[in-house]
């Protein structure tokens, strides 16, 4: 479903992603892990046009996505989840979960059942519906920004970094409902640094380091992998 | 229910004025009205987060188009009014593509040096504007009748009021919010940012230049140096500041605020009333940085809440 083929990115003159290709398939959930700095994020940044010098082929449902813009982009079906909760703290729960299908035209229609879904999914996002987003506690920003990522009803899913800044149990928590989501059909790609909670959701994973990755392997090979153990998991 | 009834009083109240209030009290209402029309203007722009310092330039050019097509072209001064908003929009429209790309204090120096820009056009094209002199019309408009003045631009007002009010319900309110607090969320979220600023710059403009083209109408004068002054820039957004921004109440309650006190004070010390004037701004900047409107509001929904919490212990008794 997305492919991704020889890209490089460059911020200025310094190339920080280095003839990259991955992809990542229908209903299929896939890990790319890495060291802060290794351009996750950046990686992310590229597939959705937010960031300028983009070299190479991002081709999501047969068409290259490197030519169009950010809202373009999102309106074809792809939805990101961003990195540090970005929120829009003033506006209710409610008003922030809309946003996610107000601009996205096949999501509008089914506004409400979305909801109800992700209401499912996330019972505490019902109870404070009407409550100021600033005013929720981290763990719980963290899935209304996963709720809003939903709304726009993606066949796939980027989330970055999910579990940046939760305790433990939360983490545990988030990526438990992050695999209800994936039995929905959505399709995942999730950067992350925490491997080991990364491993329990994904199909499929990659390992990037300076830009360029290193290993693409399945999800249990990841695991029994003498690199990832030793990097990553510390055993 | 309650609250049509609570702002219809309020309309009726104002459009009646006419009948109860003296040629004074009309003639400081006007100036007040189209202070408040010019404030809620820039707050609407500031709602996208783009802070504008370009209002006084389309007040200018609005006032120099509606004055211009009433005396070269002989259209019907209200007629004008709509070619006044329809220049300074067009004019936005064009400009704001350039000058929308650039963000923060850069943006706004930006349209601080358009309005500048503005007026030295408007000095040189003496032929037309009449250079730094100014340019008289032959009559105010409907001859100079101070009530119908007032009800038009109680009108104007009225439909500005509506229109920020819209801005604060519909989408485009999901739009303009998510800009402004975070930009990458808002293009990420399938918004798409430069055309709802276009836009908002562009009405905005447009309001400007029309409540410019009403200023001109009713003195049945413009000069490059009063029409372009600081005045048109800085006491809107002192409105705005003082009553509440982001809101529609919050620059009406700051004009009708400063409006009053700036006329009372100027009758107590003709001299020396700018300085109480200023004391007072950053007196109320300073201790109400939120604004009148938003500072009442809490403490009316406090006092509710509070209420609510008496209701249920007593029923628990």
């Amino acid at each position: 479903m997305l492919e991704v083929n020889n890209l490089n990115v460059f911020y200025d003159k310094i190339q920080v992603i280095w003839e990259l290709a991955m992809q990542v398939n229908k209903k299929e959930a896939v890990g790319i892990f890495g060291p802060n700095g290794s351009g996750k994020s950046t990686l992310i940044k590229a597939i959705l046009g937010l960031v300028d010098s983009v070299e190479g082929e991002v081709l999501f449902r047969g068409q290259d996505l490197t030519k169009k813009k950010t809202y373009n982009i999102m309106r074809q079906g792809i939805s990101l989840v961003p990195q540090n909760r970005e929120l829009f703290p003033d506006m209710t729960v409610k008003e922030n979960l809309k946003l996610g299908s107000a601009f996205i035209s096949e999501a509008r229609q089914s506004t409400d059942e979305t909801l109800d879904f992700i209401y499912h999914i996330f019972p505490v996002l019902k109870k404070r519906e009407e409550q100021l987003a600033g005013t929720l506690s981290g763990g719980q920003q963290r899935m209304l920004t996963v709720g809003r990522g939903l709304m726009a009803k993606p066949q796939l899913l980027i989330l970055d970094e999910p579990s940046v800044g939760l305790q433990p149990s939360l983490v545990i928590e988030l990526f438990q409902k992050l695999k209800e989501i994936k039995e929905k059909d959505v399709s995942i790609l999730l950067a992350e640094q925490n491997v080991r909670q990364g491993l329990k959701i994904i199909d499929r994973g990659y390992v990037l380091e300076n830009g360029r990755i290193v290993l693409e392997e399945s999800a249990e090979d990841l695991l029994e992998n003498e690199h990832i153990q030793k990097s990553y998991l510390g055993i | 229910m309650k609250k049509i009834i609570f702002y219809l009083f309020f309309v009726i109240m104002a459009a009646t004025l006419p009948y109860y209030a003296g040629g004074y009290l009309l003639h400081v209402s006007t100036t007040i009205l189209i202070f408040m029309s010019l404030s809620l203007s820039w707050d609407m722009m500031l709602r996208t987060g783009q802070l504008s310092f370009g209002n006084a330039g389309f007040f200018g050019l609005g006032a120099y188009a509606s004055l211009i097509s009433v005396s070269n072209l002989d259209i019907h001064p209200v007629l004008s009014l709509f070619f006044a908003a329809v220049f300074a929009a067009g004019v936005a429209l064009v400009v704001g593509f350039a000058v929308l790309r650039l963000r923060k204090i850069y943006f706004a120096i930006t349209t601080l040096a358009l309005a500048l820009v503005f007026e030295v056009i408007v000095m040189n094209l003496s032929d037309l504007t009449g250079g730094s002199s100014g340019r008289v019309l032959p009559q105010a408009i409907f001859g100079g009748n101070s009530v119908l003045i007032y009800w038009l631009i109680l009108f104007i007002t009225i439909i500005v009021i509506l229109i920020s009010e819209l801005l604060n319900k519909s989408k485009t309110h999901y739009a303009i919010n998510s800009i402004r607090n975070d930009e990458i969320t808002a293009r990420s979220s399938g918004i798409n940012v430069f055309k709802y600023l276009v836009f908002v710059f562009v009405f905005t403009s447009a309001i400007q230049g029309i409540i410019g083209g009403v200023y001109t109408q009713q003195y049945a004068f413009v000069m490059p140096e009063s029409t372009f002054s600081l005045d048109f820039l800085l006491l809107p957004i002192a409105m705005a500041l003082v009553g509440g921004i982001y809101t529609t109440m919050g620059p009406i309650l700051g004009a009708i605020f400063l409006g009053l006190i700036s006329e009372y004070l100027k009758l107590i010390m003709p001299y020396g009333h700018l300085f109480i004037y200023g004391l007072i701004i950053v007196i109320v900047i300073l201790f109400l940085p939120e604004g009148i409107y938003k500072v009442a509001r809490k403490k009316y929904r406090n006092r509710k809440s509070q209420e609510v919490k008496l209701d249920a212990s007593s029923e628990g008794k």
